[in-house]
């Protein structure tokens, strides 16, 4: 147990670990003390000088950042006295800052901007022309503003501290000094420089992806989980228009940190894809067409009634829990069979070094660890093709559920007596598919990923389905239900709760269990290899 | 209780003349024409002067070369209250921030010239002017080429002699 001090923050009184800095008791009893330099992620250089508070009894301010509490410390972060000293510094922030916040990316969400409004001068005293630095391509996908730095050199730090690369650095001195890289290297060829722009309380570093693009203000926060690997990375979508228009990570010092690697944070375009399935299809006999959903499920169900006793489908390891738990009631339902999966496997991994817990895992997809635990089995290669050639003559039911099958022949599933193809876009390897059947994608769905350690995770909808599109657990749920697998489900809480009813890594676990920092499965061996 | 009729005596149409009464409307008609304080506006030969606060369709200033001066800060399209602003921005070949799609519907702007309030660079104003006529409905969404062309002046929201209004 470690020791305690007690100390008076604003009037509150509050216990902490010892060794905690005045910042972070503050956070406990619900102060924010404003701050640049300093990020929890990253050392305390104490050099912004934004989280001056008055400590009674000490001669002069003190940094917040830095100074640890003292048993029987009396801390005002709001008095007259500390406010007056944030309001000096900020007058300096704004003695060369341009106040462009018309055309600046942050203006929104920008830290200057927040001080400056709670705390700052009505009216600025300054008179000299301010100096001028212009824009700076850092390389990568950072611009940098010269007029805007306040200097915290949180991205220097960075760089140097965490991705463990010196790609930054201060150059010059006094009013004149700003960030540089060195020579013409720049950023190119890091791994995780996107979160210098993330971390940039200014709109100093902004992304050239997102430049431009929408204003803060105008975008909606959606906690969702990062589908370009099976680290599992917790991000925010921020969605506008029904457009993903940009990934922010999210804290979870159990995966992520407060870090995403750049791979993930751009790989955001196809879930704004168009030319999506909207109306389930049925094809060949009567009735056949677009049809809605009792139609369609109706029909499937009576063509499936003489088929059952030999099924075989591929899954994919982008369906969440529910969906592939609901897959494999519905597997079972009809006679039971193998369900085989294809995932995408890269050459390496890349390791942030400075918080080691964060790996781009070789595994490129979100819920193999699902898969892998509901007994689904691996097939094809690392560039998730092939695998399939088991599966493609098959002749009985044949279910594919999310895998766009890019890779197979037109005449995949011809041989199958009842092809049901599960997709969010349609496919060439589809055309032979008795029923094709709209499903949405894990952005527009709830649910849960389980990633490389088994932590299982949820999702929420950021976007809207398009169309008649419904999540795959809706769909495979009912049609298990109606062939007497379980009861319908109508929530992915309800989905997640037949999942845990039946597969023994997800037993006992429950939604609100869950949360926004996941769980972890009952076992902790991992199923799906290295 | 019964009710009594009272039964006006009226003039027989025999024996009265109605010169009379025409001879004093007409004089009130003769001096009409003759009165110098006159009512009628020849509209549209004569327009008036419109108030300075008048608030009616849009302007885009412009800088002297010709770029609309907005720099697609998205502080209009936030305040409108009908929501009636579309806003694209993006960057030109000289690295300056501007509209690439800038379109007010004029059908569902209620006039209130907040945009203008807003504007941090002094660029759409709402305009003294009132002659909307078009011959279609889809006119009637002014584009930034058709905000940057209009004419007529752009309205005083306040005095410029006194802008806090004390």
């Amino acid at each position: 147990m470690a020791e305690m001090v007690t100390l008076t923050i604003d009037g509150k009184e509050v216990s902490v670990r010892k060794g905690t800095t005045i910042l972070e008791a503050a956070k406990q009893v619900g102060e924010e003390v404003p701050h640049y330099c300093y990020h929890p992620g990253l050392s305390s250089p104490a050099m912004c000088r934004m989280c001056l508070v008055e400590v009674e009894g000490a001669p002069k301010p003190m940094p917040g950042c830095v100074t640890t509490v003292a048993e029987g410390q009396v801390v005002n972060t709001q008095s007259g006295e500390a406010r007056h000293h944030r309001q000096g510094v900020l007058e300096f922030y704004l003695v060369n800052h341009p106040l462009d916040c018309p055309i600046c990316d942050m203006s929104g969400e920008c830290y200057l901007q927040d001080y400056v409004h709670a705390e700052g001068r009505k009216h600025g005293r300054g008179r000299e022309p301010k100096r001028v630095f212009g824009r700076d391509d850092f390389g990568g996908d950072v611009l940098f503003y010269g007029d805007r730095c306040v200097m915290c050199t949180r991205c220097v730090r960075f760089m140097s501290e965490v991705e463990q690369d010196h790609r930054l650095t201060v150059v010059e001195r006094g009013n004149r000094s700003v960030i540089d890289t060195f020579f013409d290297e720049g950023l190119d060829g890091t791994h995780f420089h996107g979160n210098v722009v993330d971390i940039c309380p200014v709109g100093a570093l902004v992304s050239k992806d997102f430049l431009h693009k929408a204003r803060a203000w105008d975008l909606t926060h959606t906690p969702s989980i990062c589908t370009s690997c099976s680290q599992g990375c917790n991000i925010d979508h921020h969605t506008r228009d029904n457009l993903v228009q940009r990934l922010k990570p999210r804290e979870n010092l159990d995966v992520n940190g407060w870090w995403i690697c750049d791979y993930g944070r751009h790989n955001y375009e196809w879930m704004n894809h168009g030319d999506r399935l909207e109306a389930p299809l049925v094809r060949g006999g009567e009735p056949s067409g677009a049809m809605g959903w009792g139609d369609a499920l109706r029909t499937l169900l009576e063509r499936a009634a003489d088929k059952k006793g030999s099924v075989k489908a591929v899954a994919s390891p982008f369906a969440s829990n529910e969906s592939l738990g609901a897959l494999k009631r519905l597997v079972d339902a009809l006679g039971g069979g193998d369900i085989v999966y294809r995932s995408p496997r890269a050459e390496d991994e890349v390791t942030l070094e400075g918080f080691p817990t964060l790996v781009r895992r070789k595994d490129l997809s979100p819920n193999t660890g699902g898969a892998g635990r509901l007994g689904m089995k691996r097939v094809g290669d690392d560039e998730g093709h092939g695998g399939l050639e088991n599966v493609a003559n098959h002749d009985g039911v044949l279910i594919v559920l999310g895998d766009g099958l890019l890779d197979q022949a037109e005449a995949f599933g011809a041989d199958a007596g009842l092809f049901v193809y599960l997709g969010t876009h349609g496919s060439a390897a589809a055309a032979e598919a008795d029923i094709v059947l709209p499903i949405t994608s894990h952005a527009e769905m709830e649910g849960t990923f389980t990633n490389y350690e088994g932590r299982v995770q949820r999702f929420w909808p950021s976007l809207d389905a398009p169309g008649m599109a419904r999540p795959a657990w809706l769909v495979l749920g009912a049609l298990a239900a109606e062939l007497g697998r379980g009861s319908v489900v109508k929530t992915a809480a309800e989905a997640f709760a037949a999942l845990a009813a039946e597969a023994p890594a997800f037993s006992g676990m429950t939604y609100d269990d869950i949360g926004t920092r996941g769980a972890v499965v009952n076992e902790s061996v991992s199923l799906t290899g290295d | 209780m019964a009710i009594n009729v009272k039964v006006m005596k009226r003039p027989e149409p025999e024996t009265t003349s109605y010169l009379r009464a025409a001879l004093s409307g007409m004089a009130l008609t003769f001096k009409h024409m003759v009165n110098p304080k006159k009512v009628t506006q020849q509209y549209p030969e004569e327009q008036t002067d419109l108030h300075p606060r008048w608030r009616g369709t849009h302007v885009m200033e412009t800088h002297a070369d010709g770029r609309p001066k907005c720099v697609a800060c998205g502080l209009c399209p936030t305040v409108c209250p009908a929501n009636c602003i579309r806003l694209v921005g993006g960057e030109d070949d000289q690295g300056n921030r501007y509209p690439i799609v800038y379109e007010i519907d004029e059908f569902r702007c209620i006039f209130c010239g907040m945009c203008q309030e807003v504007c941090p660079v002094e660029a759409i104003h709402v305009g003294r002017h009132f002659e909307n006529a078009e011959y279609t409905r889809d006119r009637f969404v002014y584009d930034l080429d058709r905000l940057m062309e209009q004419e007529h002046p752009s309205t005083l929201l306040w005095d410029p002699s006194d802008p806090a209004g004390e």
